[in-house]
């Protein structure tokens, strides 16, 4: 199956491969060289120094914070899917082609904003005074916290994620073919029986995607950890900010930043590998 | 005669079309379909894409719901009853196989969603891939098999429930000419052994002809015809059943008058011929008939044997197997199709503009019932 590039599809692939080099590849070599670099009076020297790497991995405040934000964004992808997908099938399976593009068309509006403007109008919601709490209060409930928690990050996250996780979801579920629909329906499997056996398995690649998008997007997240979680206790992205704040510490930044790129490669590469595992020989 | 046999014996229907009519909006599928289906009956429902007949098939597989008219099967009113509360599996097209399980869960899909336990469903499974001999690919990923072997799947899936009935739209319209011939026999074979009733939708008349016990031809919503092959082929109801089948020559005539005792003088653009009485009981002078004659009832003469009938050229010749088939266009512009063997045609000498008389003998001429009410 291998097949040899041709010089025509390595010139049309040059920009990206360009692209690519000069703005991943080679920053990221950099930030791997400035881990090891050491920074006396506040100025960073080149050097080979495994001081940094030792301070920060061997540090509790490190894993907590580690941990911490891989269960936030695995919580919010997994939240944020489970919300989307009964959106999604709508969308793909009981709306007529012409509200389909409408549908579509609204999603991408989320877009246009700015993801901290919608942040900062989330805080107006969430707080204990703001319009969330007062409908809670009229109730007679509350109020409950929501702000400078997890459920704040959440809500944050979701919000960042939701438009784009039903958007994969909804093009995923359009290629779903109709007729093991019709036949799963045929051999005795009820409508909701047939979502989960027949929908779900069919259009996996698409959710798994979805699903890992949202957990990128979370994980690297700095807006609402920072604004709706109030930053503290910190989360990997937030840890990076404070590390340059103080002292210049761009070297420890960089060795959590690479932390973050290795963890984030291996979920891909896992979720992926998960996607297009097929079944049987 | 053997199909009249068999019809006798599953005399008692599993399925009743009681005029059934399916519309989609303003287009009508489907109009006043009224049949039976035999119990054990091998039942192909053939025309042109957009005929009806899928839509028929899956109005019994509970896939679409009639706009009028009621369906029943084995003795149930069926209408509005969904797919999965019927027991009727049906093949699809597509096959419509799951990629996402292997062979074997594909054929155990049916008994687990019925609740069957994992050893049975297991049991039950192998019988059936056995059966289509497709053991050894049990766990196998569906797309890693051949167009033949998806189909054998196909059919396991379908039948593990052992069903009363089987439906099949167009099933082998996806394989080779070759493999196509090889599955017709073991669907024949299967439907056979088993017993049960097999409803086969398609738009080939070989696929049709060669299984089916008995035909149903559609045309625009419209059943045309019902009837054995043999039926069909030797007496097409009307003008469409004739021209679908393709191997009929059409003539429109008008009687002159009795000829003899048992007969009708006949006359038709360019000539004139004997119908016998047996076609037309009550015919009547000035009567319009439409009449036709089948290709291989055709003899060919040359023009200087003297022989009465009419004169036509010839415009082309298609080999079919054994035989060849020879175009022939009169001086009327009308087209005639006569089949005959090589050895025949290599006597009379005949190429493009070759002059020849086309005659018939009057028994082999039947009125198209349709076409003479």
């Amino acid at each position: 199956m291998t097949k040899r590039p041709t010089l025509f599809s390595l010139i049309l692939s040059m920009p990206l491969l360009l692209w690519q080099l000069l703005f991943f590849l080679f920053p990221l070599l950099f930030l791997v060289a400035i881990s090891f670099w050491t920074v006396r009076n506040f100025q960073m020297q080149p050097d080979l120094n495994f001081g940094n790497w030792e301070r920060v991995l061997t540090r509790g405040v490190f894993w907590d914070a580690y941990f911490r934000t891989m269960i936030l964004a695995t919580a919010a992808a997994a939240i944020t899917s489970i919300i989307a997908f009964p959106a999604s099938y709508a969308i793909s399976f009981k709306m007529s082609e012409k509200a389909k593009r409408w549908m579509i068309f609204i999603l991408i509006i989320p877009f246009f904003t700015s993801y901290l403007v919608r942040v900062y109008s989330l805080q107006v919601f969430l707080s204990d005074a703001g319009i969330v709490n007062a409908a809670f209060g009229y109730l007679g409930l509350g109020p409950f916290p929501m702000l400078n928690n997890a459920f704040g990050i959440i809500v944050g996250m979701i919000t960042l994620t939701l438009p784009l996780v039903i958007l994969l979801q909804t093009f995923s579920l359009n290629f779903v073919n109709r007729d093991l629909i019709e036949a799963a329906h045929n051999l005795r499997c009820g409508r909701l029986r047939t979502v989960f056996a027949v929908i779900v398995p069919s259009a996996k690649v698409g959710l798994v995607i979805a699903a890992l998008f949202a957990f990128i997007l979370s994980f690297g997240d700095f807006v609402s950890p920072l604004y709706l979680g109030g930053g503290n206790p910190p989360t990997l992205s937030i840890m990076i900010t404070d590390f340059t704040k103080s002292g210049q510490q761009w070297p420890r930044a960089a060795v959590v930043a690479i932390m973050m790129i290795i963890t984030l490669l291996t979920a891909a590469f896992a979720a992926i590998t998960y996607a297009y595992k097929e079944r049987g020989r | 005669m053997e199909a009249n046999a068999q019809m006798e014996q599953h005399s008692e229907a599993i399925v009743t079309f009681d005029n059934v009519v399916k519309r989609f909006g303003d287009f009508t599928a489907v109009e006043k379909a009224h049949f039976e289906i035999g119990r054990g009956e091998f039942l192909a429902i053939m025309g042109s894409s957009g005929c009806g007949k899928t839509t028929t098939l899956r109005m019994l597989a509970g896939l679409e719901d009639p706009t009028e008219g009621a369906i029943y099967l084995d003795g149930e009113k069926v209408n509005g009853k969904a797919t999965w509360d019927r027991d009727t599996p049906m093949v699809w097209q597509s096959l419509a196989l799951f990629p996402f399980l292997t062979v074997q869960e594909n054929v155990e899909f049916a008994l687990k969603m019925r609740g069957v336990g994992k050893e049975e469903r297991r049991q039950r499974a192998e019988k059936w891939l056995e059966k289509m001999q497709i053991t050894e690919f049990a766990n196998r990923n569906i797309n890693q098999l051949s167009g033949g072997q998806k189909q054998r799947v196909a059919l396991a899936r379908a039948l593990v429930t052992e069903p009363k009935i089987l439906l099949l739209d167009e099933p082998l319209s996806a394989l080779d000419a070759h493999l196509k011939v090889r599955m017709q026999a073991v669907l024949s074979n299967l439907q056979k052994d088993l017993g049960i009733t097999f409803v086969y939708v398609t738009h080939s008349m070989s696929e049709a002809f060669s299984m089916a016990d008995r035909v149903v031809i559609m045309s625009r919503g419209q059943i045309e015809q019902i009837g054995t092959p043999e039926e069909i082929y030797r007496e097409p109801y009307n003008r469409f059943v004739a021209e679908f089948l393709g191997s009929a020559n059409i003539f429109d005539g008008v009687v002159q008058g009795p000829a003899g005792a048992d007969g009708w003088q006949v006359a038709y653009e360019g000539g004139e011929t004997i119908l016998p009485k047996s076609e037309l009981p009550d015919g009547r002078q000035g009567q319009k008939v439409t009449f036709i004659v089948s290709a291989e009832n055709m003899q060919l003469s040359l023009p200087d044997s003297g022989q009465p009938g009419i004169e036509a050229s010839v415009a082309g010749e298609e080999f079919i197997g054994g035989t060849a088939m020879v175009f022939l266009e009169t001086a009327g512009g009308q087209e005639l199709k006569v089949q005959k063997s090589h050895d025949e045609l290599s006597l009379l000498n005949l190429h493009a503009g070759s002059k020849v008389v086309v005659h018939w003998e009057s028994g082999s001429c039947h009125v198209l019932p349709g076409e003479n009410k």
